[in-house]
């Protein structure tokens, strides 16, 4: 296995289109590295700058220590799964997963304990002699993965896996590729634009807008402490709820709500007394009960929780919308007004958009 | 890796590889015997060829034609009927060297009062050995067929043994 290293990698297309700038990460031996953003935010660009088949603008890519920027995509000791599969359909699972080794003309004796190997480890022994045609997605992309690992590649890059899954089949495939990665310990880069699959599947989790790097570090990481506006609604389901409030001297007030604030909160704010700063709270940090007011317009019950759609105070303003995520069954109709509390606050400085930490 | 592990791979290989050595040979069997039906028939001996002979000649290469390619299928998968099959075709096209290419080499017509022999040596060389050659390659793919298919039948034997 290995270490890559990515250097102020920037990908600049011919008709002169930043997709990427100055991205930075180092990715330790083993470590499972998420790249997660909505469409168009240079997450499988930069993947494929990894893999060779884009070329890197600027910057320097380093496997083992190793300079590859200008490594051929065949040399670079790297396997890559992607969405579609790319599987031959003419040809069996057997014969899909032993292609790339039979291309390096391999020993067919070697060839062929490393398929077995890696059909055992993927569950697909009995299905070697289908054809794609005759498995399902899920058998489909483990035979896509099965090809990677009889490859025994130095980095795993997944492109979208799990995108053209059913969601069932999606849960149990990301289940896979986790127990994969633990039992495989490879370095593996996987992009997905599904905060669901960031989450359970990263050791960390790069996110990226526009191009840029908005923030790099845990899954619990960016969930908890979200560097910027950005993060903190992308992670998150159902998303962050974000209101623009005026810091006051034990409260955050604007003309619908009045959110009392604690001690330690009022000394993280102190530098933005007065000011306008965005607050964000998250659905499952709101419980019912308290001083805040909530008019319901929609009720949705999950079981376990029920998702309070509505406004604070009662207001018909669009940016007084509000999301709930209140624990177990509540059987609210349209025009309730629900008390709640906000048990857990993010504090977003209104014109740079990252977070305040203050000094708590 | 042993010899004997050796050994046991290779034989495990064939659970998921072709047998294509005998669907090849197969396939080169019929394109041998295209080679010979192109060949053979020649307009400028008279009516020699305007007989029953020639018209079961032209029906059996379409039947050799569509066996062969079916047993090609069938020994590709290791099913032995196919290359028992193979096997008999083969010496068919041996023993057809004896019927038409013979009997038209001893041929004598007149065509424009002149004496001639319906197929000159040269032509009578090269159709033999083009059904030579289609008779090898069946034969050929024939016994690697059964071959093949024992190993595989007594090492898928050997592995339900494990099993159990």
């Amino acid at each position: 296995m290995a270490t890559l290293s990515l250097q102020h990698l920037d990908k600049i297309y011919d008709n002169k289109v930043q997709a990427v700038y100055d991205f930075n990460l180092d990715v330790k031996d083993g470590e499972l590295i998420v790249l997660v953003g909505p469409s168009g935010c240079g997450k499988s660009t930069t993947l494929r700058m990894v893999a060779g088949l884009e070329d890197i603008s600027a910057g320097h890519l380093l496997l083992d220590g190793k300079d590859i920027t200008q490594t051929p995509a065949k040399d670079r000791d790297m396997a890559m799964v992607f969405q579609n599969y790319a599987l031959y359909g003419h040809m069996t699972i057997y014969e899909n997963m032993a292609f790339s080794l039979t291309l390096r003309k391999e020993n067919p004796n070697v060839i062929h304990k490393k398929v077995l190997a890696a059909a055992e480890i993927l569950g697909l022994t009995e299905q070697l002699n289908k054809k794609p045609a005759q498995l399902s997605g899920g058998q489909r992309q483990r035979v896509a993965m099965g090809r990677s690992i009889v490859r025994n590649p130095k980095v795993f890059l997944f492109d979208e896996p799990l995108s053209n899954l059913d969601a069932k089949l999606r849960g149990a495939t990301r289940r896979e590729i986790l127990l994969l990665h633990k039992r495989l310990n490879a370095t593996m880069l996987y992009v997905t634009h599904d905060q669901t699959e960031a989450l359970t599947l990263a050791d960390r989790i790069v996110c990226m807008s526009m191009g840029h790097v908005q923030q790099v570090g845990t899954p619990l990481e960016l969930y908890d402490t979200p560097a910027n506006l950005f993060v903190a609604s992308f992670i998150g389901l159902p998303p962050m709820n974000f209101f623009h409030v005026t810091v006051q001297e034990d409260a955050l007030v604007n003309e619908t709500v009045r959110v009392p604030l604690t001690a330690q909160e009022r000394q993280m704010l102190k530098a933005y007394a007065g000011k306008e700063i965005v607050l964000g709270v998250r659905p499952e940090d709101i419980v019912a009960g308290g001083e805040i007011m909530v008019k319901v317009f929609s009720n949705e019950n999950l079981g376990m929780n029920t998702l309070v759609h509505g406004h604070l105070s009662g207001s018909a303003k669009a940016e007084d919308k509000i999301t709930c995520k209140l624990r177990g069954w509540c059987d609210y109709s349209a025009g309730d007004m629900v008390p709640v509390t906000f048990v857990r606050k993010h504090f977003f400085d209104k014109d740079t958009t990252n977070a305040i930490r203050g000094e708590a | 890796m042993s010899m004997n592990e050796e050994q046991f791979i290779k034989r495990d290989r064939m659970r998921f590889a072709k047998n294509t050595l005998s669907s090849g040979l197969a396939l080169l069997a019929i394109l041998f015997n295209v080679f010979y039906f192109v060949s053979i028939y020649k307009s400028d001996v008279g009516s020699y060829y305007y007989s029953i002979v020639i018209g079961a000649s032209i029906l059996y290469n379409l039947i050799f034609m569509l066996l062969v390619f079916l047993s090609s299928e069938g020994v590709k998968g290791y099913n032995v009927s196919y290359a028992y099959v193979l096997l008999a075709v083969g010496v068919l096209q041996i023993v057809r060297i004896f019927l038409l290419p013979v009997s038209a080499h001893a041929a004598v017509v007149t065509v424009n009062q002149q004496e001639t022999i319906v197929m000159q040596t040269a032509q009578f060389i090269r159709v033999v050995v083009y059904l030579v050659a289609s008779a090898v390659c069946c034969l050929v793919a024939g016994v690697v067929g059964i071959r093949k298919s024992r190993v595989l039948s007594a090492h898928m034997a050997s592995l339900e043994q494990k099993v159990a």
